[in-house]
């Protein structure tokens, strides 16, 4: 089906008028794909889409929950993880807390990998850990912390990479059992994130498009990777300085390994890779 | 005949065709080529190193909403998908993989087409499922040329002999008339 561009307009209109999301500063090309994704999920046409948007509101989150993409891995991209434990996680140490916030958590891969990665830190405690989705669902399965077993295989490699060996000496090998973190079932098919890392974390719905720091505090960390990649420069931005305000002194940004801050935000913040540090 | 885009796909025993083209190509090339490669999924690092160390131009993993420029050779980041945008932008996505695949030739290709329409040559490469036979119709129909890899020539044929069925495509050549014809086309710009 072909979708023109004053079909996505309209359809980014109808759902602004009927519902609280906005995707207005949405990256047209991936919404389009979204919607396209979407007529064939729901067989819809794109008329009947927008007619159902301004009637049936829990169509329209549904709609809403299917445009956003979720897609994370525990450890996912190993450098990340080495660059957050012996650049930007180690300079917190002597912090009395940790403040951090996963802005677009997905399925909660990422929070939990931090979780395990403070714990082998010996900072879990000084942890305040903060995630965030526009996506309910999302959250709800994060919540849950259980997960595929068997597609999930490199998880345990971004594991082994993260946790076990040393990027800087390979002789030096620290045998941390998976069972420390996970209970792995192999006939259900689940690994399950263990109950003391579950209850660190706070959970909520929060939309980067239209609402600023919810959480009532400011942040050493902020994490949000491949989400900027979905939105257009102009979101990108606004979103960017939400960060920025809400993060401490010298706090940290990390966004995704192919993304990059540009615009007047560029300048607010000293750049080291994918590592933005908020400057005084 | 004026292309100003080159898009390549490929997957198991593509790589040292790939190497040979970079290799072949002069330093001056101009023409940008996007490079959308499967590759093992738990082996991410060190690809764009492995593919620079033989090549002329530059080979870098863009970034989001990185411009394109002359003189590049562009590779498809592992456990991305590439798209491309009007306006001569590069776009990432971390969609679900298509056809088992992230970066999925398919999904590239089909944007290039978009994008880019006549001014694009499409060349698909040896590999070992049926990934950018779509997207090399696409190529066809918008308007651009398009490439298979003999298949004769080919480790695996599975990629190429998918492409040639969904397609009439314009050429099939060896990987030597491959490079011939790009240092062809870069006299042109």
């Amino acid at each position: 089906m072909l979708i023109t561009s004053e079909d996505i307009e309209k359809i980014i209109i109808t759902i602004q008028n009927h519902s609280p999301y906005d995707f207005s500063g949405y990256s047209i090309k991936s919404f389009t794909r979204r919607i396209e994704k979407a007529t064939f999920d729901f067989k819809l046409s794109i008329d009947e889409i927008i007619k159902k948007i301004k009637t049936d509101e829990i169509f329209t989150e549904k709609l809403a929950k299917g445009i956003t993409v979720n897609t994370t891995e525990l450890f996912r991209d190993p450098k990340v993880w080495h660059t957050l434990r012996y650049r930007v996680l180690n300079k917190f140490s002597e912090n009395r807390r940790i403040n951090i916030w996963h802005a677009g958590s997905s399925t909660g891969q990422e929070v939990y990998s931090m979780l395990i990665l403070l714990n082998e830190m010996g900072l879990l405690e000084k942890a305040n850990v903060f995630a965030s989705d526009i996506n309910t669902d999302v959250l709800e399965v994060a919540k849950k912390g259980v997960y595929n077993y068997r597609f999930n295989m490199e998880y345990f490699d971004n594991f082994n990479k993260v946790i076990r060996e040393n990027p800087f000496n390979y002789d030096d090998y620290l045998d941390v059992p998976y069972s420390k973190y996970f209970n792995i079932e192999k006939e259900k098919d689940t690994i399950s994130i263990k109950d003391f890392l579950k209850r660190k974390v706070v959970w909520l719905k929060h939309d980067l498009v239209n609402q600023s720091n919810i959480f009532d505090t400011k942040f050493d960390l902020i994490l949000c990777r491949n989400v900027l990649i979905y939105f257009n420069n102009e979101l990108q931005e606004k979103v960017i300085e939400t960060f920025y305000n809400s993060l401490f002194r010298k706090g940290v940004l990390i966004i995704g390994i192919h993304e990059s801050i540009i615009g007047l935000m560029a300048n607010k913040f000293n750049k080291s890779g994918f590592v933005y540090t908020k400057k005084e | 005949m004026d292309y100003k885009y080159i898009i390549i796909g490929g997957s198991a025993g593509s790589f040292q065709t790939v190497t040979n083209i970079l290799s072949a190509l002069p330093q001056n090339y101009k023409i940008p080529i996007f490079l959308c490669l499967h590759r093992l999924k738990h082996i991410r690092a060190g690809f764009v190193e492995a593919l620079s160390i033989k090549s002329n131009i530059k080979v870098v993993e863009p970034d989001d909403k990185e411009f394109i420029r002359q003189g590049k050779a562009y590779l498809a980041p592992a456990n991305y998908h590439m798209y491309f945008e009007l306006g001569n932008f590069i776009a990432l996505s971390t969609e679900p993989v298509v056809n088992h695949s992230r970066p999925a030739i398919d999904i590239s290709f089909a944007s290039a087409a978009y994008a880019f329409k006549s001014k694009l040559v499409g060349i698909i490469l040896s590999g070992a499922n049926k990934d950018g036979a779509y997207g090399l119709s696409q190529v066809k129909e918008n308007g651009g040329l398009t490439i298979v890899q003999d298949p004769k020539e080919c480790q695996v044929k599975t990629m190429t002999e998918a492409a040639i069925n969904a397609t009439d495509v314009d050429y099939v050549y060896s990987s030597e008339k491959i490079i011939e014809f790009l240092i062809k086309i870069n006299k042109n710009i």
